[in-house]
C-alpha cells in the first residue's frame, strides 16, 4: 500500500498546485490573480512530465491504462485550458477594472481553475484505480467540481439551471454504480478489482456468477452510464452543454466521459470477456452482453435521431456526444479479442483512441462557438449556439470555418481525417466479435449523422453570410487563446491522421488483455504506441504552453 | 446460484442475537427498499430538496448494504467504504445546498418544473 | 431472477414472531402512556379560556415578527464550512485507533504519521480558502 502513493507523483502535483491555484486566486492584486492560468498550465506540464516518467504498469489485465489515461488528461487538458482562458470572472473583472472593490466572494476563478485541475485530478486517478472504493472516489473527484463548473461558467439562468440538473442526475448516477458497488462486494468479499476477478472467474468455473455480484455488475454499467451519457441516463447532455459556456462543455465531452470509459473497462475487466479458445473473440457473460449491447444500438440511434432536429450546435453537439458513446460501447462490448490482438481487433484500445480522437474534434468545434460572440435578446454578449450564425463564416473568419467544417466532418468520420481512423477499428472489432446486426445499426447510424455534421460544414464554408441587422453582428470575442485551441485541434484531426502509423501502432502490446495476470515484461511495457499517437495532440501545435509536456519520442 | 439460495445460509459470520435472529437477507432487504423508495421518491417528486434527499437515501441505502456485507465477510472493506461513502455524501449535500441557494435567489421556489429554460 | 412471492416467502419463514414481541411491548406501553397522559389532563384538568391564555406564551412575553423569517445567507456559509471539518474528523477515528498498535520500532510509523499529517493540512488550505473568501467574517 505504501508503494502505491509513490505511483501517484503526477497526482499529488496537480493538488498541491491546486490549492496554491485556490488561495492565489483570492488575491487582491489583479497580477496575482491573473497567474492561475498559467499556474494550472505549469501544473498540466509538470504532472505530464512525471506521468511518463514515473507511472510504472498496472497489474491485471491492462499494464499502460494508469500511463496512457494520465499522459492524455495532462495533453488535452492543456488545450482545454487554453480553451477555458477568459470564461470565470470575465463580467466581473470588468466591473472591478471601473473601480469596484474587489470581493473574493463574489469572484469565482480560484474556484474555477482549481475545480477543473481537481476534475482532471480525478480522471488521471480513475486510471490509476485498483480498488472499487478507490474508482468510486476518483469518479466523484471527477465529478463534483464539473457540476460547479457548469453553475459559474456564464452568468445567465440557463448556465443555474444546466448545473441542477446535471448535479441531480449525477447524484442519482452516482448512487446507482455505488449500489453496484456495494453489491460486487457483497458478491465477492473484496474491493479489490484483481480479487474480485479471481473471485469471479472461480464462480464462473464453478457454476456461473452470484446473482448478487451480477446485480452489481449490471448497476454499475447503468450508473456509469451517466458519466458517458448512454443512455437510461443521458437526457441532460443537451440540456448542459447548451447551458454551460463553451469551453466547459468541451470539457465535460472529454474529463467525465474518459473517467466513465476507463471506469467501465476496469469494472468489466473483473468478470472479462470470456472466450472458448485462445484464438477466439471473448464475449461478456450474458445478461451484461445484452445490457451493452441495447446500450449501444439506442444510445447511438437516440442520439443521432435528435440530434438531426436541433438548430443549436451546442445541442446538436450534446446529442452528438450521446451518439459517439454509442460507438464506443460498440467497441467495448467487443472486448479485447485474442492475446495480442492489433488495433482492429482490440475492442478496448480502439475505445481509448477513439477518445482521443472524439476529444480533439469536439474540442475544434466547440473553440470555434467560445471565439465568436453577439448580442443577445437581453443586451449582454454571448457566445454564439444557432446554426445560423455560422453561415457564411467562411467570408469574414476563413481559419475558424476551416476549423468548424475540419472538425464536424472528423466527427462524421469522413476518410482522410482522423475521425476516419477512429472509427474504423470501432468497425473492424464489432465485426470480429461477430456483431453484425449491431455493425449494421452503427453504419445506419453514421449516415443519419452526415446530414447534421454536413449542415454544420455546409454553413460554415459553403453558405454565404447573410447580412444581419445592426446590433446583430457576429463579434470576436477578445480571447484569443480559444482560437488558438481551436487551431491546435484543427491541426490535430489533420495531422494525426496524416501519421496513421501511429493511430494503428495502439495494438496489442499496449493493451493487452491478458487472462494469465499480469504482463510485464520489459519489450511489451515500451509504451512507444501510445506516446508517439497521443502527445501529437498537444505538443506539436501547442507552443508555448505545452512545449514541456511531452517529447516527441519517449526514452524510458 | 441466487440471493434466496444463500439467504438461509447467511449467519456466517456470527449475528448478535439481540438482533432478533435478522441474516444478511433483511439488511438486503431494507436496503433495497430504501434504494427503491428513494429512485421513486427522485422520479415522481418536483421538489428540489425532496429530489436530493431522496438521493442521499439511495446513498445511505447502499452504506447499509456495504455495512452488512462487511459483517457477513468478516472483514473491514465494507466499513471503509461507508467511510468515504459518507465524506462524498457530505460534499454532494454542501454542493446542493448552495445550488438550491443560488436557484432559489433567482426564481424564489423550489419547484423543478418551474426552471424550464433549456429544452427541445 | 428474484421473485416477488418467493421473496417474501422467505421472509415470513425468516421471522421468528416471538423475537418481535419485546418491540410490540415497547411499542404498547409507549402508545399507552401517551395516551393516557392526554386523557387524564383532559379529564382531570381545569379548563377555562382568555386572551392571556391563548397567547403563544403564557408566561407573558409577546411574540415579535412572523416566525417565517429569512435567514442570512451567512448561515448556509458556515454550515458548508462547518461540513468540511465535521467530515474530517471521522478520517482521524480510524487512523487514531490504529496507531497506537503499530509497532513503532519497525514498521513505518513516520509514514502513517505523515499522511494524518498531510491530510490535516488540507484542512488548512480550505480553512486559509474559507479565511481569504471572507466566509467567517460575520457582519
Amino acid at each position: 500500500m505504501i508503494e502505491k502513493i509513490f505511483t501517484l507523483w503526477p497526482e499529488i502535483t496537480l493538488f498541491v498546485f491546486t490549492c496554491v491555484v485556490m488561495i492565489l486566486g483570492l488575491s487582491r492584486s489583479l497580477s496575482v490573480r491573473r497567474l492561475c492560468a498559467p499556474l494550472s498550465a505549469a501544473a498540466l506540464a509538470i504532472a505530464g512530465v512525471l506521468a511518463l516518467t514515473t507511472t510504472p504498469d498496472a497489474k491485471g489485465a491492462l499494464p499502460h491504462l494508469p500511463l496512457f489515461v494520465k499522459v492524455l488528461t495532462c495533453a488535452v487538458g492543456l488545450v482545454l485550458l487554453l480553451q477555458l482562458a477568459g470564461t470565470a470572472d470575465r463580467g466581473y473583472e470588468t466591473r472591478v477594472a471601473r473601480g469596484e472593490a474587489f470581493d473574493p466572494l463574489r469572484s469565482t476563478r480560484a474556484e474555477f481553475y482549481a475545480f477543473f485541475l481537481f476534475s482532471l485530478t480525478g480522471l488521471m486517478l480513475c486510471g490509476n484505480a485498483s480498488d472499487l472504493i478507490w474508482l468510486f472516489l476518483a469518479l466523484e473527484l471527477t465529478s463534483l467540481p464539473t457540476y460547479v463548473m457548469v453553475a459559474i461558467s456564464a452568468d445567465r439562468n440557463s448556465a443555474k439551471e444546466a448545473a441542477v440538473k446535471y448535479f441531480f442526475l449525477g447524484a442519482l448516477g452516482a448512487a446507482t454504480f455505488l449500489y453496484g458497488f456495494a453489491l460486487i462486494y457483497g458478491g465477492t468479499g473484496t474491493t479489490d478489482l484483481q480479487g474480485i476477478h479471481a473471485a469471479l472467474s472461480q464462480q464462473m468455473a464453478t457454476g456461473g456468477i452470484n446473482s448478487i455480484a451480477m446485480a452489481g455488475l449490471v448497476l454499475s454499467v447503468i450508473g456509469i452510464a451517466f458519466k458517458i451519457a448512454a443512455v437510461p441516463m443521458h437526457f441532460y447532455t443537451p440540456d448542459v452543454y447548451q447551458g454551460s459556456s463553451s469551453g466547459v462543455a468541451s470539457m465535460l465531452a472529454f474529463v467525465p466521459k474518459t473517467a466513465g470509459f476507463v471506469a467501465l473497462i476496469l469494472v468489466l475487466a473483473t468478470v472479462g470477456w470470456v472466450s472458448t479458445s485462445p484464438a477466439t473473440h471473448g464475449q461478456l457473460p450474458e445478461p451484461l452482453h445484452s445490457l451493452l449491447w441495447i446500450m449501444a444500438a439506442l444510445t447511438m440511434t437516440v442520439g443521432n435521431v435528435l440530434a438531426v432536429m436541433q438548430n443549436s450546435i451546442k445541442r446538436m453537439l450534446g446529442y452528438s456526444s450521446v451518439a459517439h458513446s454509442g460507438y464506443m460501447l460498440v467497441a467495448l462490448l467487443a472486448g479485447p479479442g485474442p492475446e495480442g490482438a492489433s488495433l482492429t481487433r482490440n475492442g478496448l484500445s480502439a475505445v481509448l483512441f477513439y477518445l482521443i480522437v472524439y476529444a480533439v474534434a469536439n474540442l475544434g468545434c466547440f473553440a470555434v462557438l467560445g471565439c465568436l460572440e453577439k448580442t443577445s435578446s437581453d443586451g449582454k454578449s454571448e457566445e454564439i449556439d444557432h446554426i445560423d450564425d455560422i453561415r457564411g463564416l467562411i467570408s469574414t473568419r476563413p481559419l475558424l470555418a476551416w476549423v468548424m467544417a475540419v472538425c464536424s466532418l472528423s466527427l462524421l468520420g469522413l476518410p482522410p481525417l482522423l475521425g476516419f481512423m477512429g472509427k474504423l477499428p470501432i468497425f473492424s472489432t464489432g465485426l470480429a466479435a461477430g456483431e453484425i446486426v449491431l455493425v449494421v445499426i452503427l453504419g445506419l447510424n453514421s449516415a443519419i449523422a452526415a446530414y447534421y455534421y454536413i449542415r454544420i460544414a455546409k454553413n460554415a464554408i459553403l453558405e454565404q453570410s447573410p447580412v444581419r441587422p445592426a446590433g446583430e453582428e457576429i463579434r470576436d470575442a477578445a480571447v484569443p487563446a480559444r482560437q488558438f485551441a481551436g487551431i491546435i485541434a484543427g491541426l490535430g484531426t489533420v495531422v494525426l491522421a496524416i501519421i496513421p502509423i501511429s493511430s494503428l501502432a495502439i495494438d496489442g502490446g499496449t493493451f493487452r488483455h491478458s487472462r494469465s495476470g499480469v504482463t510485464n515484461s520489459p519489450a511489451q511495457t515500451l509504451p512507444a504506441p501510445v506516446g508517439s499517437a497521443e502527445p501529437a495532440t498537444a505538443d506539436a501545435p501547442t507552443g508555448p504552453v505545452a512545449d514541456a509536456t511531452v517529447p516527441p519520442t519517449i526514452a524510458r | 446460484m441466487n440471493l434466496l439460495s444463500i439467504a438461509p445460509t447467511l449467519a456466517q459470520g456470527p449475528m448478535p442475537t439481540e438482533m432478533g435472529g435478522a441474516t444478511l437477507f433483511h439488511y438486503l432487504l431494507v436496503s433495497a427498499i430504501m434504494f427503491g423508495l428513494g429512485l421513486i421518491g427522485f422520479v415522481t417528486r418536483r421538489n428540489l430538496i425532496i429530489m436530493f434527499l431522496c438521493t442521499e437515501l439511495m446513498f445511505q441505502a447502499a452504506g447499509i448494504a456495504l455495512i452488512a456485507f462487511s459483517r457477513f465477510h468478516l472483514n473491514h472493506t465494507g466499513e471503509t467504504f461507508v467511510i468515504f461513502v459518507l465524506t462524498v455524501a457530505a460534499a454532494e449535500a454542501a454542493l446542493a445546498l448552495a445550488l438550491v441557494v443560488l436557484l432559489f435567489r433567482r426564481k424564489e421556489t423550489l419547484d423543478a418544473s418551474s426552471w424550464q429554460d433549456l429544452k427541445g | 431472477m428474484i421473485n416477488a412471492s418467493a421473496l417474501f416467502g422467505s421472509l415470513l419463514a425468516n421471522v421468528e414472531v416471538s423475537s418481535y414481541l419485546p418491540i410490540l411491548l415497547l411499542l404498547t406501553i409507549a402508545i399507552g402512556f401517551a395516551v393516557t397522559n392526554l386523557l387524564a389532563s383532559q379529564l382531570l384538568g381545569p379548563k377555562r379560556k382568555g386572551n392571556v391564555k391563548q397567547s403563544t406564551y403564557e408566561s407573558g412575553m409577546n411574540p415579535v415578527g412572523t416566525a417565517r423569517k429569512r435567514f442570512n445567507v451567512r448561515f448556509y456559509l458556515i454550515a458548508m464550512v462547518f461540513l468540511v471539518f465535521d467530515i474530517e474528523i471521522i478520517f482521524l477515528y480510524p487512523w487514531a485507533v490504529t496507531f497506537p498498535s503499530l509497532d513503532h520500532e519497525v514498521s513505518n510509523s513516520g509514514i502513517w504519521l505523515g499522511r494524518i499529517v498531510f491530510f490535516i493540512l488540507t484542512t488548512v488550505v480550505a480553512y486559509v480558502y474559507g479565511y481569504r473568501k471572507g466566509v467567517f467574517k460575520f457582519d
